[in-house]
């Protein structure tokens, strides 16, 4: 093998549906030997964020695929049952947690990055965010990062 | 001479035939004479009266009597018509539960509802809704409810009884055997698609023969993998193919740190390119399954 395959992944939302993906294609990708690195950005830094992490949700309102009228999906309460639900038959597969992941990418070589503009606009700090993240960085800086890598945007 | 005689007695008696024949044929034609105008009438006044019978429907109404005679028979076989013998009584006993009094009053108060319907305001999602905190509109809703869920429930329970039945025709199908495909030729096996090209994984997806694995072809991969096999990575080797006895099935990287009491750093850092593979790729396994 000549070339390292790498890949470099965009996290910008904060579900639980929308943040696994990303974790789980970085875990795969160092799982088959391509370097990894995550950017989270927007929502997505809910899923570095000490306080948020655990209580990640789903949203249920506008998702065609929960098959949850959007009316009854938008009502206080749903989204946190939805959330349980999923993380119930996530603990079924073993599937490790959000923190349990991170820990993991980050045991496996994976990099992980915050957004600078974004933690600026939740008015966050870097104490904040989980030990995991490597560091708070630009989206310049991100594209000197991801310099040869295959972007992907979740 | 007595032959004559003989001949002449026919000829008498020939003639007192004909003559008694000329005699019918005239009353004949008498008879008809006078019938013919009565005839004429009685056909003429059964034309009218027939013709009356028609402007009036009659003939179409029979005609249509015909049509659903037909149909009924067409339509029904005598299984149905058991069935709705069976059916009959606890159909009257619908016809007595409707006609009961109070049913009927509540029937005609619900009509007397529609024919007031000019006098009945509009309302809104949440008039609506308000309306339902009123006592009569929650018993009608829960009747409306109930009725529903009967009527799901029978829907539910017909469409058990026609799965039923299909399950009855394929299960008499299976004893009798094909009907229509029996003398089609059998269908010629599909050529198998050869393999096109795809991109090499950075570790080969082709275990070793299991049988032939020995310590010393271990060493030979991991030489091509650029690994030298120390103590510690013998015992991820070993661990590995001692988890894939027991559950036949090839152990990811949560696997191993459980099974080899390692971390997932430690495995990285063993084996930097992808851990689990490299690792049952020198233990002689298949590559491991699955996302994690």
């Amino acid at each position: 093998m000549d070339t390292q395959r790498k890949v470099a992944i965009i996290c910008s939302k904060g579900g639980l549906d929308e943040v696994y993906p990303a974790l789980i294609l970085a875990n795969a990708a160092r799982q088959s030997g391509i370097e990894a690195l995550i950017f989270f950005t927007f929502w997505g830094l809910d899923a570095v964020t000490e306080k948020r992490i655990d209580h990640l949700h789903v949203n249920l309102a506008g998702n065609a695929s929960s098959g949850m009228p959007t009316m009854i999906g938008g009502l206080p309460g749903m989204e946190a049952f939805a959330a349980h639900m999923m993380k119930k038959s996530m603990s079924e597969l073993e599937l490790p947690t959000v923190r349990e992941m991170l820990k993991i990418l980050v045991d496996s070589g994976a990099e992980l990055y915050g957004c600078e503009l974004a933690m600026k606009m939740f008015r966050r700090t870097r104490d904040e965010l989980v030990p995991q993240v490597k560091d708070v960085i630009t989206a310049g800086d991100f594209f000197d990062l991801a310099d040869g890598a295959q972007i992907i945007f979740t | 001479m007595q032959t004559e005689q003989l001949i002449l007695q026919r000829l008498d008696a020939i003639q007192n035939q004909l003559a008694e024949l000329e005699h019918r044929q005239r009353a004949f034609d008498e008879l008809f004479e006078e019938l013919t105008p009565v005839a004429r009438e009685a056909i003429a006044t059964a034309i009218v009266k027939l013709d009356m019978l028609d402007k009036k429907g009659h003939f179409a109404f029979l005609a249509e009597v015909a049509e659903v005679g037909r149909r009924v028979v067409e339509g029904f076989t005598p299984a149905d018509v058991r069935q709705l013998a069976d059916a009959i009584v606890p159909m009257l006993d619908v016809v007595r539960a409707l006609t009961r009094p109070e049913i009927l009053q509540i029937a005609s108060d619900a009509a007397a509802s529609l024919r007031d319907g000019d006098h009945v305001k509009p309302l809104g999602a949440f008039r609506a809704l308000r309306a339902t905190r009123d006592d009569d509109v929650q018993k009608g809703l829960g009747l409306l409810i109930d009725v529903l869920r009967r009527v799901g429930h029978g829907i539910n329970a017909a469409g058990a009884a026609d799965t039923k039945a299909l399950d009855q025709k394929a299960k008499l199908g299976e004893l009798l055997g094909p009907r229509r495909h029996r003398m089609l030729p059998a269908p010629a096996p599909k050529a198998t698609a050869a393999p096109g090209p795809r991109s090499e994984p950075s570790v080969s997806a082709e275990p070793v023969d299991p049988a032939a694995w020995t310590r010393d072809v271990a060493q030979a991969l991991a030489h091509e993998h650029g690994i030298t096999l120390d103590a510690p990575r013998w015992a991820l080797i070993d661990a590995a193919r001692a988890d894939f006895a027991i559950t036949k099935a090839s152990p990811n990287i949560q696997r191993l740190t459980a099974v080899a009491k390692v971390t997932t750093k430690d495995l990285y850092q063993l084996f930097p390119k992808a851990p689990a593979r490299t690792i049952a790729k020198i233990a002689g396994l298949p590559k491991p399954a699955g996302c994690l």
